[in-house]
């Protein structure tokens, strides 16, 4: 068996050379509760702790162990085994960071007091990066800061890609009305020294103006054209982007889904697409035309006069070095700006559709107060940013100027000297007021730059991160039916199992009442059924087969699902009920309604079935949008059907019709139930009843009664308290 | 000292703070690693978890003690009205069983690429952590006390964020 080695070893194992270390973990808090380095190492034979000074503190035979497992605390976790005498040991604590490993290593050490083979996955993650030992924001993740931005940006042109030719007519255009804006003050110079200063050559300054028009009538057809090029790749590199990462998000494992908030999914679709779409039509022509034309300019000026473009352009590295300097604390003091802003929106967001629950409790001035602390903040950040930002602004432009004070101290000495001429020193004037401007958003492009790749990192992270295993999509099969659990074991969290070895067959069209306390299991076990997660451990077979050999594709195809809070789309009834055969005839929606109990409520609206159900369904009631999902699962016509607390909450009456429905949907498929009322299972085949992730009882009803075990005192506990608030349990 | 291990029977009434005289309270360790509570000389809770009930808003106040099943025994409004030993013992508990840290100085904090890279010396020694995304893992409890949450979960806390020394203040308006 090949040892599971998490940190590389630094003490000689004390265990006798026959003892080979099967798990070796190193957690992250010392005896004393202080961060330090523990090593768990566990043979076939004993379990140990040694200190980081590498003496043994705690060593107990595996043989004396009945149970182990993770035991979970504020921040962290500990280890715990219960030995065969009855003693709960406590054997290690850690910090979350590695709290799953030892959950695992719990699971192992269980197995080999068990005398079963170590079946546990410890694979060994990364914490940080490799290559510059910075943490990674995920284990195992890409390390922000070692990405290559070469590689990134080279990804990010490739949504150019379809646009190729667009791309490559907006640089030329970009170089063809870079040369042409430095086309006027060269005109203007011939204009002085040619014309103006010699009081000669009058029809020379009609030529000249001719051509200045020519150069302005052809730069404004360009800039109309790049504007427009511009516009057309935005549209479609924006949507594309999006349209990609939707795409990617749609095909991500719940688990995702699970650890962000749906604002924060959502903002990747949005502004970091945005960022990235900025960059490439705003940020890229920028750089492209201002770099021109300062480069453009400083030959010109180097052209005319050598010394003299040397000194005007002496203050640039200083107006470059201000903007590098000062760019990150401000852009920093802008996103705190971001911040409070957000803070504040969420305040008024809250109190305003509190409005109702502000008032019933008088409490305006409470919440006035805590507006106007939020307002407070706001001002004070806002204050102090553009305080800072018109003294840094302030700085920048005296640079600018000076170039001009420069220019007119050393070029007016050169003309007045005769070493210059009148137009040769106009033109320099106008070049310097085109190149000083760009000049001061010059270090704000690295900024654009590092943004744009944070957000398209985000988002190929996004795009490359592991999708649901959709197995082989041309691997069909027909479900006939029987669902079987071989010793499952799940958790949300890997360090804290909820389903800890799950044994159980459901047969071809039986239906399975799931029983048990809240976080018992239920919903997990049918969350597993559907493939939504995957088992940590053991396997769940359809008919026989390993479930994760069917393409998920076309096992979810044949699973119905109906839940206690149906999701409707906004649209119409019929379109909803549809929704799980798109194509479905008219006939079929309105036979689908029928048999559940729909179609009599549905013709009572003006629309019948063109009815707007709003968004999320909340126009319909509670029980007609129950009838409507139940509709939809007889139309999809599964062989497998998921039915969680489908009646919990409706009253007594609609319950009555959401039953008979479901009885004429529950014929012929098999069926996983989980009921609030234990009094509507009774139709089930049979009950599993769950206790903490175990199974506790399997029987029928009947069978399950009459044993007066866990679930007789679920239904006694549930009609004494009935009976207390007076509600029938029919 | 006799241990009893029955629990006690439970009361018809409902109460929201179950009253029980502090002084009453006997908690020790038996065996050593398993807090036990025994209340007056009739019964006995062989196995105890304390709990703050409310650790952000009042530190050090307001602990409930539950039993092996996770339902309350008692909240005690103040740890201080316990018994010495008593109060002694239930510390050790919440020692082991809070895991999280205070920072005391912030010696690094980056933000990089969307996350933030902190180096910081805590109650616990040093530790270096990520955050992502601060506006949901950096929570102002109070407009001087702020919970930073790692990208597992681990949460530290600030308690009093203008106590500070001026770097470690510096490093936290630069971020946040």
């Amino acid at each position: 068996m090949k040892p599971v080695e998490l940190e590389p070893r630094n003490t000689e194992s004390l265990f006798g050379p026959q003892e080979g270390v099967l798990i070796r973990l190193l957690a992250d808090f010392a005896d004393d509760g202080q961060f330090g380095k523990r090593t768990l190492e566990v043979t076939s034979q004993h379990l140990r702790i040694l200190e980081s000074s590498g003496a043994e503190s705690t060593r107990i035979p595996i043989a004396a162990i009945r149970s182990a497992r993770n035991e979970p605390l504020v921040g962290g976790g500990r280890l715990e085994v219960q030995l065969k005498a009855g003693e709960i040991v406590p054997i290690v604590s850690y910090s979350l960071t590695v709290a799953a490993k030892f959950s695992e290593a719990a699971r192992g050490i269980e197995q080999l007091a068990k005398g079963e083979p170590l079946l546990i996955n410890l694979k060994e993650e990364r914490l940080r990066c490799v290559k510059c030992d910075r943490l990674l924001p995920e284990k195992d993740g890409i390390c922000p800061a070692c990405v290559n931005r070469g590689k990134t940006l080279l990804r990010i042109l490739t949504f150019m890609g379809p646009y190729r030719w667009k791309a490559v007519s907006l640089a030329i255009l970009s170089f063809v009305t870079t040369i042409l804006s430095l086309a006027p003050p060269t005109i203007q110079g011939f204009l002085i020294d040619g014309v103006l200063k010699t009081h000669q050559n009058y029809s020379r300054l009609l030529l000249l103006m001719g051509c200045w028009l020519g150069v302005l009538v052809t730069n404004s057809i360009i800039q109309v054209l790049n504007g427009q090029t511009i516009a057309f790749l935005a549209g479609n590199i924006a949507a594309d982007l999006r349209a990609t990462v939707y795409r990617a998000i749609e095909f991500l494992q719940l688990t995702f889904f699970d650890k962000k908030q749906v604002g924060a999914i959502a903002s990747r679709v949005t502004s970091d697409t945005d960022r990235i779409w900025g960059f490439l039509v705003e940020g890229v022509p920028y750089l492209l035309l201002n770099g021109l034309t300062v480069i453009g300019i400083t030959a010109v000026l180097f052209y005319i006069k050598p010394v003299l473009a040397a000194c005007i352009l002496a203050p640039i590295p200083i107006v470059l070095g201000i903007g590098f300097l000062f760019w990150k604390p401000m852009s920093q003091m802008f996103h705190r700006v971001g911040q409070k802003w957000a803070r504040f929106h969420t305040h008024l967001n809250e109190s305003l559709s509190g409005i109702r629950v502000v008032k019933a409790f008088a409490k305006e001035d409470l919440e006035f107060g805590k507006f106007g602390q939020r307002n407070k903040e706001l001002r004070d950040a806002g204050v102090q940013v553009d305080s800072r930002w018109y003294t840094i602004f302030g700085v920048m432009t005296f640079f600018t100027t000076l170039g001009n004070l420069i220019h007119w101290t050393v070029g007016g000495t050169m003309v007045y000297r005769g070493e210059l001429t009148l137009g040769q020193f106009w033109q320099i004037s106008a070049y310097l007021a085109l190149a000083y401007g760009p000049l001061q958003w010059f270090s704000a492009v690295n900024q654009w730059f590092s943004r744009a790749m944070s957000g398209a990192e985000r988002i190929f992270e996004l795009i490359d991160m592991d999708t649901e295993s959709y197995g082989d999509k041309e691997a069909h099969h027909d479900i006939v039916g029987e669902v079987a659990f071989s010793n499952v074991r799940f958790g949300y969290d890997k360090s804290n199992p909820v389903l800890k070895g799950l044994n159980f067959t459901a047969a071809p069209g039986e239906m399975i009442g799931l029983v048990g306390k809240s976080g018992a299991g239920k919903s997990t076990t049918i969350n597993l059924v559907c493939r939504f997660y995957e088992p940590d451990a053991g396997t769940i077979s359809i008919d026989g087969i390993d479930y994760r050999d069917i393409s998920l594709q076309d096992m979810r195809n044949q699973i119905g699902i109906v839940l206690q809070e149906p999701f409707l789309f906004n649209g119409t009834i019929g379109e909803n009920i549809a929704y799980g055969k798109p194509g479905a005839t008219f006939e079929e929606v309105v036979r689908a309604s029928r048999a559940a109990n729909a179609h009599n409520f549905i013709l009572s609206k003006p629309d019948g079935y063109d009815t707007m159900v709003g968004e999320r369904g909340s126009k319909l009631s509670g029980g007609e949008r129950q009838r409507v999902s139940i509709a939809r699962a007889i139309l999809h016509n599964p062989r497998i059907l998921i039915l969680d607390e489908a009646t919990s909450s409706v009253d007594v009456e609609t319950e009555k019709q959401i039953q008979e429905a479901i009885s004429h949907l529950v014929k012929g498929r098999t069926t996983f139930a989980i009921a609030h009322r234990l009094s509507t299972l009774r139709n089930a085949s049979r009950l599993v009843v769950l206790d903490k992730g175990e199974i506790a009882e399997i029987g029928t009803h009947e069978e399950l009664m009459t044993k007066q075990g866990v679930f007789y005192n679920l239904v006694q506990t549930q009609t004494a308290i009935n009976e207390i608030i007076g509600v029938g349990t029919t | 000292m006799s241990l009893l291990i029955t629990e006690k029977p439970k009361t018809e009434t409902w109460s929201p703070t179950p009253l029980l005289d502090p002084k009453s309270l006997n908690l020790f360790f038996s065996p050593k690693d398993r807090l036990r509570l025994t209340v007056g000389a009739e019964y006995s809770y062989p196995t105890v978890k304390p709990a703050w009930a409310s650790p952000l808003n009042y530190p050090g106040r307001y602990l409930s003690l539950l039993n092996g099943k996770g339902e309350e025994i008692v909240l005690i409004a103040d740890p201080h009205d316990l018994l010495p030993a008593a109060r002694d013992a239930v510390m050790e508990e919440v020692a082991r069983r809070y895991l999280t840290s205070i920072i005391v100085r912030v010696l690094d904090a980056r933000s990089e690429f969307g996350a933030t890279y902190w180096h910081v010396e805590t109650d616990r020694g040093f530790r270096d952590f990520v955050t992502q995304s601060l506006q949901e893992n950096a929570q102002w409890l109070s407009p001087k006390h702020l919970m930073l949450i790692d990208v597992d979960g681990n949460r530290f806390e600030l308690v009093d964020v203008t106590a500070l020394d001026d770097g470690s203040r510096k490093h936290l308006t630069a971020i946040l």
